[in-house]
């Protein structure tokens, strides 16, 4: 195609006082200097629209970056430039012969919220597939891409401008907030040796910064200083659904430096509330649907063991699925009275049913999924099984040296027979 | 959490005599992580990684042996930003679980979670010494993997409730120790120390010992607490082990201990004091004596001169301060978050700084 030209016309005003045709300046000189001047500038504008057009049109290479996405998540994406001449696939091949990577030439990063640190950002980690006989060059990320968040893909080669393509990730959509379910102990008395809370959440929560979001305070209203056991790991179920809370047992344990000099966390006599803060994200980000308190008054500490042999036992009828009653005489720990307890017929064999905990948890039912049969049968109980303040079955949870104690040893503790009629 | 050991040479001689190799056993393939959390690096590039949602430990050929120049050094502004632009997200996103320096190579491997909820991706990063961090990735290499025990759901036998057991035991600390991984653990239910030593290369039978280890603090009342960190020690030539509890006292043992069915009674020797979690631990030597080094949540860095450690009495009497080894505060290093030794004159730490960047620096041990 040929290029657009300008024709050779000579600059308005021209005439008699056209100074290229008499090769002299007329009168008068400036009026003849501006003619010519503006028609320099017509004519370096009339050919630069016209080159212009003229390499849009004929150019070869005519970079396209596009987002294309994956299948398996609404956050899975890769980018693909296409459009390019074969003489620049050629050029590309050959830089790629020489060792040149691909991530010169294309880089996807996350624009980040605060655009002076754009500077900083590395270029997101993923695998190229440059195919040059195919043309097309392709960069797929090697995680899902985050909601909320704008990603820019910039493509620079030769001495191509850079082409650029954003792709904003819409947020989840909004379901319900999560909320505190409940919190254990669900009793409101509780030792001076607590050892532990759970909350239990109705949808998975955020880790990495609980304590954050989780204050004790004391009857005033003043907040109890560090009476969490406080560990990067955070000890999360699976789901992220429960949280499990230690008091700092330097704060617990006699004889230790944290408890006799700031003394324990929790005083016998007082009353103390513990707060969970509603601006703790949830796994989505989202605040919490509302705070949650729990108050509790404090009695003195319990360090006696566990004794399986004062439980009292209320036997269902043999032909029904009304529960097996265990009456535990206190509060046992919420997670392990509600795992650990199992139970067994004559014999060895499984009855298949659910634990359900009552009563502050000083209650565990066995509901059978199938009617009792008559016969004998045992409850088994764990040694490890704790209550609130972490004492075992047949062990305290601190063990008196002078004492000469065998720890272990825990005759007659560990199995509770019941007979159904 | 991390830990460099130096590797004993008695374990090196051993396993060369009978023609056995760190790798063996391990298969090629994916490694599938549910989590990443504490590091350690074994002999020859093998590094351990504790994954406590799969309530197990995966030994990683790196295959990261070049030996680095006697010059390493390492320095990376905002780890934490730079990690996040890597993986595609914001900073406050990533999770730095821990760190490990590989012993030959000098490079720094990091465990992290990308996200905070429970589908998190665990990732393992690699930062060269002029700063530039890669994925490493997991799709082809050569490991192994070891299994711990994590009771079932032993209440809930009706159908499909027992994959729903809550209990998850959190791997607080890692370390290759004469042969073995050691593992200390604390679980989200019952309150006791979970120490296991697992011989290595991992073997398909066998889910490593678990062993008691009861310490007083001021006499009269023992408990099963939790370790936080530990470290191996030598006392008077004989291998120990160090341990920070939860509760604070630091307590040692002997590692020959450390058997099947144990129940060890550890020797108090210090306490960290209150308002206090110890992080992480190294031990070095300099200038003709042993350290150990301490990072712990309020009280900065501690450097805890070991010299009279074999001399040092139990704490067995009730006292007003300042009883058992005695250690001195080493100011200059603040906001201490990830603590590992990067060769034998520098220290690797990973410190707060302004705007919530998480700077890694080797510094010069004090």
């Amino acid at each position: 195609m040929a290029i657009h030209r300008s024709g050779a016309r000579r600059p308005v005003g021209t005439g008699r006082h056209d100074p290229w045709a008499r090769g002299l300046v007329d009168q008068p000189v400036v009026f003849a200097l501006n003619v010519c001047l503006r028609g320099i500038v017509k004519r370096l504008l009339v050919l630069w629209t016209g080159l212009s057009i003229a390499t849009v049109l004929w150019a070869e290479d005519k970079p396209v970056l596009t987002w294309q996405p994956l299948p398996g998540s609404p956050s899975n994406y890769r980018v693909e430039v296409s459009g390019l001449g074969a003489e620049m696939w050629a050029r590309l091949k050959s830089e790629r012969d020489q060792g040149i990577e691909p991530e010169r030439w294309l880089s996807v990063r996350v624009v980040p919220k605060d655009l002076l640190k754009a500077l900083d950002v590395p270029a997101m980690g993923g695998r190229f597939d440059f195919a040059p006989e195919k043309a097309y060059l392709r960069f797929e990320p090697d995680y899902a891409l985050e909601p909320g968040l704008r990603y820019e893909a910039v493509f620079r080669a030769g001495d191509l401008l850079p082409v650029r393509a954003t792709l904003s990730i819409p947020n989840h959509p909004e379901g319900p907030p999560t909320r505190v379910l409940s919190i254990y102990p669900s009793s409101e008395v509780l030792p001076e040796n607590l050892l532990k809370f759970y909350l239990v959440f109705s949808g998975s929560m955020s880790r990495g910064h609980i304590y954050d979001f989780i204050e004790l305070r004391d009857e005033w209203g003043k907040t109890v200083e560090i009476p969490f056991l406080e560990i990067d790991e955070e000890l999360w179920d699976a789901a992220q659904t429960r949280l499990t809370l230690f008091i700092d047992p330097g704060r617990i344990k006699r004889g230790v430096k944290p408890l006799e000099e700031v003394g324990p966390a929790i005083k016998a006599g007082r009353r103390y509330s513990l707060r969970i803060d509603s601006k703790w994200p949830d796994a989505q980000g989202r605040p919490l649907a509302a705070p949650a308190l729990k108050t509790f008054r404090v009695a003195p500490p319990d360090r006696t063991p566990i004794d399986p042999l004062t439980w009292r036992l209320a036997t269902p009828r043999a032909g029904t699925r009304d529960p097996l009653v265990v009456r535990f005489g206190e509060p046992l720990d919420f997670g392990l009275a509600g795992r650990l307890l199992s139970i067994r017929r004559a014999g060895n064999a499984e009855i298949a049913g659910r634990a359900e905990l009552h009563a502050l948890e000083s209650e565990w039912r066995w509901i059978p999924d199938q009617p009792w049969l008559a016969g004998c049968g045992v409850i088994r109980v764990p040694s490890i099984l704790e209550d609130l303040a972490g004492n075992n079955v047949g062990k305290a949870f601190e063990v008196d040296v002078f004492e000469k104690v065998d720890r272990n040893s825990v005759p007659g503790r560990n199995e509770i027979s019941f007979e159904i009629r | 959490m991390k830990k460099y050991f130096s590797l004993l040479a008695g374990s090196f001689l051993a396993i060369a005599a009978v023609g056995a190799s760190w790798t063996e056993g391990m298969v090629s393939g994916k490694v599938e992580l549910k989590s990443i959390g504490p590091l350690a690096f074994g002999p020859d590039g093998v590094l351990l990684m504790a994954d406590a949602k799969s309530a197990a430990l995966v030994a990683l050929d790196t295959q990261d042996r070049v030996p680095a120049p006697a010059s390493a050094q390492v320095h990376v502004k905002g780890l934490n930003q730079k990690i996040a632009g890597l993986l595609g997200t914001e900073a406050e996103q990533v999770l730095i679980n821990d760190l490990a320096v590989n012993p030959i190579s000098r490079k720094v491997y990091v465990a992290v979670s990308r996200g905070r909820g429970p589908e998190a991706s665990a990732v393992l990063v690699r930062v060269h010494h002029e700063g530039r961090i890669e994925a490493v990735s997991l799709e082809n290499v050569k490991h192994s993997r070891a299994t711990l025990p994590n009771p079932p759901a032993d209440a809930m036998v009706g159908q499909g409730q027992r994959q729903s057991n809550p209990r998850l035991e959190s791997i607080t600390d890692l370390a290759f120790v004469d042969g073995r991984v050691v593992v200390a653990g604390l679980s989200n239910e019952e309150f006791a120390s979970t120490l296991r030593a697992l011989p290595f290369p991992f073997q398909t039978a066998g889910k490593g010992t678990s062993v008691e280890i009861y310490h007083g603090a001021h006499g009269a009342f023992e408990t099963r607490s939790p370790i936080r960190t530990f470290v191996q020690f030598k006392v008077e030539g004989e291998d120990h082990l160090l341990a920070a509890y939860t509760c604070t006292p630091l307590v040692q043992f002997p590692l020959k201990e450390l058997q099947p069915g144990a129940k060890i009674r550890g020797k108090t020797i210090a306490e960290l004091g209150n308002r206090n979690r110890p992080l992480d631990m190294i031990a070095y030597h300099k200038g003709g004596k042993d350290y150990l080094l301490l990072a712990n949540s309020s009280r900065g860095i501690m450097k805890i001169d070991t010299t009279d450690i074999a001399k040092s009495e139990s704490i067995t009497s009730r006292v007003a301060d300042k009883q058992g080894l005695a250690y001195e505060t080493i100011e200059a290093w603040k906001g201490v978050d990830q603590l590992d030794r990067f060769d034998a004159s520098q220290a690797l730490v990973l410190r707060k700084a302004e705007g919530g960047a998480l700077d890694l620096d080797s510094l010069p041990l004090p």
